[in-house]
């Protein structure tokens, strides 16, 4: 018969799913509810009880189906499941799954997404970073005198703190050939796998064309009405279960933006206006420190609501998975450590600060370098499934 | 009785005396009813009524009664008095609820309710149970040792009835014995589990009251319950056992395979039955016939020919949950295997759902909503399933190393009478046609009834069911079959009139052997001899009173229903003509309504309780069933004035609601000889009308017969009244 689809179950595939979280997923009997409640599932061919199905399968096109990114995981779907099937928390384990299929090499997609290597990963930071002061000399294995003349307080230990009455960071890491030459690598490798997945992502979704249509229109156009559409979470504000949690992570993005403003414009200053830190607070006041304060407070704020409710909806909407909860607290350690900096710094202790500020660089390192690993690289895969959903009219 | 006293006792609670004047009512009783004794009270069920009848029955020697205040269906403890005759007017239903107190035909329809039974009380006299000059036999005859016939065997004996339990094969426990494993019976219902029938074999074994023969099956059955002599015929020895009741549970035959083309069963040895997966799980290997290997996918074909119109319509009830066993089969054999299971819907009945969840929650158990078009052997040893219709897409291919056609189940009454009886009916059951060859019936809320009166079905073979169900139902048709031996030691009927010791006692001089009684008999309660003499089997008999009502001679009577008591009741009305009536106004019509008292009367009371409004002019008049109506009545009725006749009866056809099965639709036939009748006469066919009407219908019931008494109006009055 012409048009027959050849179905190949894979029970591998379902076993992966269920020991990423999914095992729900095989309760779902197809009743349906899921897609009824949904109130982003589009009419035609409505998610996620199709979704399901494939994961009950081991159907991996699901991978490439670009629905499982339309989800905001409001957990409307979860709440009314007859079965307990819990199809959000599902979507959730196929998004990750999808990162990881996408991501290069998909090896350390995995190691990310396995709380055993968790302990490696963090390590692989502070061994370079402790590497790298090793090598600036500001760490070593004898008490050492340095630049400032004094004998430091940890120096027995074997490190030494950047000695002066002001507590200057980049005395331990000169911002501009020391911290950049790592964070700058770490954040295009980032962009470039990223991009890579998104280019394969891409062309795997036109490939299956899960809806078999024409995409309408050109990128650029739509990629800024998705981008619009994401920035004020149009979308996710339709959820109706954990509505809250819209909000949340609006504050979050909306922290990132600012202190991604606060980041690159720094950058220009530093690199192209040789205007070096500090900038001031008060006298006069430097608009730029505002807004990182605000930003952080933002950032802060946003992953605690985040964290909070997830607490919260554990019962309704499911506790999340270690894939979920290694983002938050990973967030929460770039705000926190950051915020701490600033206030020991404040607070003239050097023994607090330069640590403080060395755990600083550690999560931000892992923030940038992991992000095509870690859950953050939704924000490039969601984006590029909205966009494709957009342009083959998924009623959005 | 002796001497006949009679009395009657007029009822003023629950509203009848607002509604009625009770003295003239009296006065209706003494005069026209010609009863002596009539008392009024203000609440007769209360203990000083009560008593007071029971004085009047002590002192006065009264010993027929006549009640006129609430519905028969009601308060039958309370005016129960044995060794009287009781007759009761339903006046608080009839009357005092659904009738206006100002309209001046309330007052008419109560005195003629009043006329009406006093008239029956005249005829009707205490039964006498029937006794049998031969000894009755207490054995029960379980046919069938599956998972049903050993639990009807076992109840039953337990109960000390002695059984006797034939089975046609040479071991008992039927196909719950030839699992491997059998689906969950108990809680958490999620471990597949021994088939229970196994136990239920040792202990049927164990059970000195039940004889078992093996290898036997019946070959005659006749006489009545409680004298029903069968032969059953064991390893060639015929052996002749009487018996009082059967527990018909002969079980079920999977569909032929071969018949379903389209999956190609038989084109490669790698697709297979149910039934044989069972078989070669029982050996210990799930292997392909073909190759001896382990297969690495199985599809399991749910439906096949079951709800298909070319094969088998119904469901059968046990292959969803034995498939989704099966898959688990297939998965502990090699755990790298899938099972796909193709259902139509999944269909899991009771508790068994949470073996379902179980089953479905293993990885390799894969299943979808699918259409299956074909199965086809393809290169490679393969075999291609092509599916329409499914979850997974319109049009689509699975390829699996092994495919299992879950096959239905056919009941072995489709193609074998197994009772073989010899009556004048036939051997087997009627209207197997009705239910897809299953042993089943329409007896609402009675499921093991059949329509041979002394023998019940159970398990798969009245209806398609797992080996759980079968053993409850076992259960549940041993417990008919006691009933019937006891009644029928009682003198008493069975259902539906379980208390009735009344019996029909036929005037055979008069018998012209027209055979209408032998034909129309639901429950072939009637032999004949070469001459056509119908002889009654009591025994076999459900009360219905069809033979009397089937009967041109009227020689068939009950002592408390016959045509003469319907007659003499519908001849008491009285009929007001012009010369009663004042110029001005209009002569009211006078309409009769037979009733069947199994629904339409209930579905009278269910008016009376919602207080709705029933037409004034319409007399209402129980009959045991449709299928009692006697042409002749009509003739009674118009000769004395009355203007039309409406029937209520039960639904016929297929899906029938006749508690007598067969009562409704041949009253129904019986109306169809009627308007030839009526328009030799020179009367309206309109005059005369049958509505069937469900227990449920008693909103619809005002209505139903104010449109009919609008249409007799519409007709004009009976040009006979007053003549």
């Amino acid at each position: 018969m012409a048009g027959e689809t050849l179905i190949k179950p894979d029970l591998q595939f379902v076993k992966r799913i269920v020991a990423a979280g999914g095992d729900t997923a095989k309760k779902c009997y197809q009743c349906d509810t899921c897609d009824v409640v949904c109130n982003l599932s589009p009419d035609e061919r409505p998610f996620p009880r199709k979704e399901m199905l494939m994961a009950q399968w081991g159907l991996k096109d699901v991978l490439k189906d670009p629905d499982i990114w339309l989800c905001h995981q409001c957990s409307d779907c979860t709440v009314h499941c007859p079965r307990g099937a819990r199809p959000g928390e599902v979507l959730g384990v196929l998004r990750q799954m999808c990162i990881e299929q996408y991501a290069f090499p998909s090896i350390l997609a995995r190691l990310v997404g396995d709380i055993k290597f968790l302990p490696a990963l963090i390590a692989m930071p502070v061994v370079l970073l402790l590497g790298w002061l090793y090598v600036l000399g500001m760490i070593g294995l004898k008490v050492k005198e340095h630049v400032g003349g004094a004998v430091n307080t940890f120096a027995h230990k074997g490190i030494a703190i950047p000695a002066g009455e002001k507590i200057v960071f980049s005395k331990l890491f000169p911002t501009l050939w020391a911290v950049d030459l790592i964070f700058v690598p770490a954040f295009f490798f980032a962009v470039g796998v990223l991009g890579l997945g998104v280019m394969r992502y891409w062309k795997d979704l036109n490939e299956a064309n899960p809806w078999k249509v024409k995409l309408q229109g050109g990128c650029a156009g739509n990629l800024i009405a998705v981008v619009k559409d994401i920035l004020w979470h149009n979308r996710f504000r339709e959820c109706t279960t954990t509505f809250g949690r819209a909000l949340n992570h609006l504050l979050l993005v909306f922290g990132f933006i600012f202190l991604g403003i606060v980041t690159s414009w720094g950058f220009l200053r530093e690199w192209v206006i040789h205007f070096d830190s500090p900038y001031t607070l008060l006298w006069p006041p430097d608009p730029l420190k505002w807004l990182a304060l605000l930003g952080t407070g933002l950032l802060i704020f946003g992953i605690y609501r985040i964290y909070q409710s997830r607490l919260e909806n554990a019962e309704t909407a499911g506790y999340g998975s270690y894939f979920d909860w290694q983002l938050i607290y990973l967030i929460a350690a770039v705000g926190l450590t950051g915020a701490l900096s600033w206030f020991f710094r404040l607070l003239g202790s050097p023994t607090l600060a330069y640590p403080t500020y060395f755990l600083h660089l550690v999560t931000i390192f892992c923030l940038f370098f992991f992000a095509p690993y870690t859950k953050i690289a939704h924000l490039v895969y969601r984006t590029t499934a909205m966009l494709y959903a957009r342009m083959s009219d998924r009623g959005f | 009785m002796e001497e006949r006293k009679y009395a009657a006792y007029l009822c003023k609670g629950c509203g009848i005396g607002e509604v009625v004047k009770m003295a003239d009512l009296s006065k209706v009783a003494t005069r026209e009813a010609k009863i002596p004794l009539v008392k009024e009270h203000d609440c007769l069920c209360s203990p000083e009524g009560l008593e007071m009848i029971r004085q009047d029955i002590a002192n006065e020697g009264v010993n027929c009664l006549l009640i006129a205040a609430c519905s028969p269906r009601v308060k039958f403890e309370e005016f129960d008095f044995p060794g009287c005759i009781i007759e009761r007017a339903g006046l608080r239903e009839l009357v005092a609820w659904t009738q206006d107190p100002e309209h001046k035909e309330t007052q008419p329809l109560a005195e003629d309710y009043i006329r009406m039974y006093g008239a029956k009380i005249k005829k009707t006299d205490l039964p006498e149970p029937f006794k049998h000059e031969e000894e009755q036999s207490k054995i029960i005859l379980v046919i069938g040792g599956g998972a049903a016939g050993l639990s009807a065997a076992l109840f039953a004996a337990r109960n000390n009835y002695e059984v006797i339990l034939v089975e046609k094969e040479a071991q008992l426990g039927g196909y719950g014995a030839k699992l491997h494993r059998a689906t969950p019976t108990s809680y958490p219902y999620t471990q597949l589990q021994e088939p229970p029938v196994l136990a239920k074999i040792k202990e049927v074994e164990a059970e000195p009251g039940v004889r078992v023969l093996l290898n036997s099956q019946v070959t005659k059955m006749e006489g009545q319950p409680g004298l029903l002599d069968v032969t059953i015929s064991s390893n060639g020895n015929e052996e002749s056992i009487r018996i009082g009741s059967v527990v018909m549970a002969a079980g079920w035959k999977p569909y032929d395979a071969t018949k379903l083309e389209k999956f190609s069963y038989g084109a490669s040895p790698d697709i297979i039955t149910s039934l044989e997966m069972e078989e070669m799980a029982k050996k210990g290997r799930i292997a392909r016939p073909s190759d001896g290997k382990v297969p690495n996918t199985v599809a399991f074909v749910l439906c096949a020919g079951q709800r298909d119109p070319e094969h088998l319509p119904y469901c059968s009830d046990i292959c969803c949950a034995s498939s989704l066993k099966q898959a688990l089969y297939v998965r502990q054999a090699n755990p790298d295997a899938a099972a796909m299971v193709l259902y139509k819907d999944i269909r899991i009945p009771g508790q068994l759902e949470l073996f379902y969840k179980e089953a479905q929650s293993d990885p390799g158990v894969m299943l979808t909503k699918a259409e299956v078009t074909g199965v086809t052997p393809a290169p490679g040893g393969v075999l291609r399933i092509a599916a329409k219709d499914t979850l997974l897409g319109e049009n689509v291919v699975f390829e699996a190393d092994m495919v299992v056609l879950a096959t239905g189940m056919v009941p072995v009454t489709a193609e074998d009478p197994v009772l073989q009886l010899e009556y004048r009916q036939g051997p087997g059951l009627p209207d197997l046609d009705l239910f897809n060859g299953f042993a089943d019936s329409n007896f609402i809320c009675f499921p093991y009834e059949t329509r041979r009166t002394g023998i019940y079905a159970a398990g798969g073979v009245r209806q398609a069911m797992g080996m759980a169900m079968a053993m409850d139902d076992g259960v549940g048709a041993a417990l008919k079959a006691i009933q019937a031996i006891d009644h029928d030691l009682a003198g008493m009927a069975l259902h539906p009139r379980a208390w009735d010791e009344t019996f029909p006692d036929p005037i055979m001089q008069r018998c012209t052997q027209c055979k209408r009684c032998t034909e129309e008999c639901p429950f072939g309660a009637i032999d004949e001899d070469e001459k056509g003499t119908p002889f009654f089997r009591i025994n076999r008999c459900r009360r219905c009173g069809t033979c009397m009502g089937a009967c041109p001679e009227r020689i068939i009577n009950f002592k408390d229903f016959s045509v003469d008591i319907i007659g003499s009741m519908l001849k008491s009305l009285d009929v007001p003509t012009e010369d009663d009536i004042e110029d001005d106004e209009e002569v009211p019509m006078r309409i009769l309504g037979l009733v069947c008292e199994n629904d339409a009367y209930p579905a009278l009371d269910a008016v009376a309780l919602h207080k709705l409004n029933l037409n004034p002019q319409v007399r209402f008049l129980p009959l045991r069933c449709m299928g009692s109506f006697n042409l002749v009545w009509v003739s009674d009725a118009f000769s004395r004035g009355v203007d039309g006749m409406i029937l209520l009866g039960c639904k016929y056809g297929d899906d029938y609601q006749c508690h007598f099965a067969k009562g409704s639709e041949l009253c129904a036939y019986r109306m169809t000889k009627l308007s030839e009748t009526l328009d030799k006469l020179g009367l309206e066919s309109d005059r005369v009308q049958l509505y069937q009407v469900a227990i449920s219908d008693f909103d619809k019931l005002p209505k139903i017969i104010d449109d009919f008494v609008k249409r007799v109006e519409e007709v004009g009055p009976n040009p006979f009244k007053g003549m």
